[in-house]
């Protein structure tokens, strides 16, 4: 049944401006720019969605199928880190590029490389947490968790630049172009995917207990 | 056989509350479901469909705990909302593309039956549809999947007298293929025209469930003289609202005889009228 929740997911609500966000992972080939923000772009689609949902009625829609009220949650989240795994993916041809066209590296933030590919899971870790269990506390307001959500996203982005100017190890070491000291960015690659998962999870968990509890009209 | 039984369902708003509804559904009859605005309808449908979380209460249908078995018995139920628009941009086509996905027992040959005898294009969105070709599209949905219980949400508000009997026409030949329908509308003359049962609900309290000859057959509908009747046979009067020609008030059918004028047979919505007119007067 996820798997048709998923369909539907695609097919009718989802915004057509994801397709175009997630191109935004070539702004990696921007010189002199905090890259974050492109994950930023693919979290303001992610939102377009569900703003497309409540104006489609979708969940009145999607619970007059043979489904769980659960499955809703499971579908949107499962359906939301499709989108940003293949965000992730896309983007990391393009930190390559970025490497050889740019050597000399980025001055606003980190560079295009694996921590930036483990800073943007981490970002859609938190957008996870933040947007989707305060959006499913009342599903007809989706601004205040998308507002919400941003403001932490851009606390990371501005985080990012700062952590690269101020401290030297972030400078030196993980601050540089392509696979230069690539087992520590390795690290923080991975260490982003667990939080990703981690944040998602518990977003999950306490979205689904929220929703059951939520009145549609 | 009850093919949907609601027991002891409460749901609890600020001002407003659902309290002990109780009923159920005989298989092949159709039910109306009536009440005035704010009375509870559509709160109890959503707590069915599990749109809206109930407070407490247990809903079984076709046998099984709704709550244990929602998706399964979600294949067998059509849910047709009067009120709602799904998607009215998207061609009915893709809608019904992605809904067919969901049901085992989909029957494209009866969809397309459905949508030629609805007359309805799949090529057009629901937002270039009249109010009644769209509550016809859900209807072509629901019935694609061979659902042998339909919940239909005051389907008729808002149609035009035409439609409302060609749909009305439409529940008929459904109850005669068996199907059990579910019909909430404030619009009694509707249920009049084709309903077997009603289920009565007032202030969030169901106040009458029984077959709609039972129902109306209880009163009787006198028209009289302001202040012609004495004070001991005015207690019997129900719900007196003023006529053109004077006042107007049900009374129950063993009272005619006493009251000694000429009395008429109620109909659904002169019982609704007065019913509801006597329960705002005992509230004041």
């Amino acid at each position: 049944m996820l798997g048709k929740l998923l369909k539907k997911e695609f097919t009718l609500t989802m915004h057509p401006t994801v397709p175009v966000m997630l191109l935004l992972g070539t702004m990696v080939l921007i010189p002199n720019y905090p890259y974050l923000v492109a994950f930023f772009y693919v979290t303001l689609s992610l939102f377009f969605t569900c703003l497309n949902a409540r104006e489609n009625n979708d969940a009145v829609f999607s619970l007059s199928l043979p489904v769980k009220k659960a499955d809703l949650v499971r579908s949107r989240i499962l359906f939301t880190c499709i989108i940003e795994l293949f965000s992730i993916l896309l983007t990391a041809p393009f930190t390559v590029l970025s490497a050889k066209i740019a050597p000399q590296g980025n001055a606003a933030g980190m560079d295009a490389n694996l921590v930036l590919l483990g800073q943007g899971l981490l970002l859609f870790g938190l957008f996870n947490l933040v947007f989707f269990t305060s959006y499913y506390k009342d599903i007809s307001k989706v601004g205040v968790p998308f507002v919400t959500a941003s403001v932490v996203s851009f606390v990371l982005v501005g985080a990012d630049v700062c952590l690269c100017y101020a401290v030297p190890y972030v400078k030196n070491v993980l601050d540089t172009p392509g696979f230069v000291n690539a087992a520590p960015k390795a690290v923080c690659l991975i260490s982003g995917a667990l939080s990703f998962a981690a944040l998602t999870l518990l977003s999950y968990k306490i979205s689904t207990k929220r929703f059951l509890k939520l009145d549609i009209k | 056989m009850s093919i949907l039984e609601v027991r002891k369902l409460n749901k609890t708003y600020p001002g407003f509350s659902l309290s002990d509804v109780s009923f159920s559904l005989e298989e092949g009859k159709i039910t109306g479901f009536i009440g005035r605005n704010g009375a509870g309808k559509s709160t109890t449908l959503g707590c069915i469909l599990n749109l809206i979380a109930a407070s407490s209460g247990e809903i079984t249908v076709f046998g099984k705990s709704f709550s244990d078995s929602e998706a399964e018995i979600k294949q067998k139920i059509g849910y047709v909302s009067g009120a709602v628009n799904f998607y009215p941009k998207k061609k009915l086509r893709t809608i019904a593309s992605v809904t067919k996905e969901f049901y085992g027992e989909w029957d494209n040959e009866a969809y397309r039956k459905y949508m030629k005898l609805f007359s309805l294009d799949e090529n057009k969105t629901p937002s270039a549809l009249s109010a009644g070709m769209k509550v016809k599209f859900s209807l072509a949905l629901a019935l694609s999947h061979k659902a042998q219980l339909l919940i239909l949400d005051e389907p008729t508000s808002g149609l035009d007298p035409v439609s409302r009997d060609e749909l009305l026409e439409i529940f008929l030949t459904l109850k005669d293929e068996g199907k059990t329908i579910l019909f909430s509308t404030h619009i009694t003359s509707d249920l009049d025209f084709c309903a077997d049962n009603i289920l009565y609900i007032r202030n969030g309290k169901i106040a009458a469930e029984s077959t709609i000859t039972d129902f109306v057959g209880k009163y009787r509908l006198v028209e009289y003289e302001k202040d012609s009747l004495p004070a001991e046979l005015k207690t019997k009067l129900i719900g007196e609202t003023r006529t053109k020609s004077g006042m107007r008030a049900l009374i129950k059918a063993e009272d005619e005889s006493l009251i000694g004028l000429t009395a008429e047979k109620a109909d659904l919505e002169s019982c609704m009228v007065h019913l509801e007119k006597e329960g705002d007067a005992n509230a004041r």
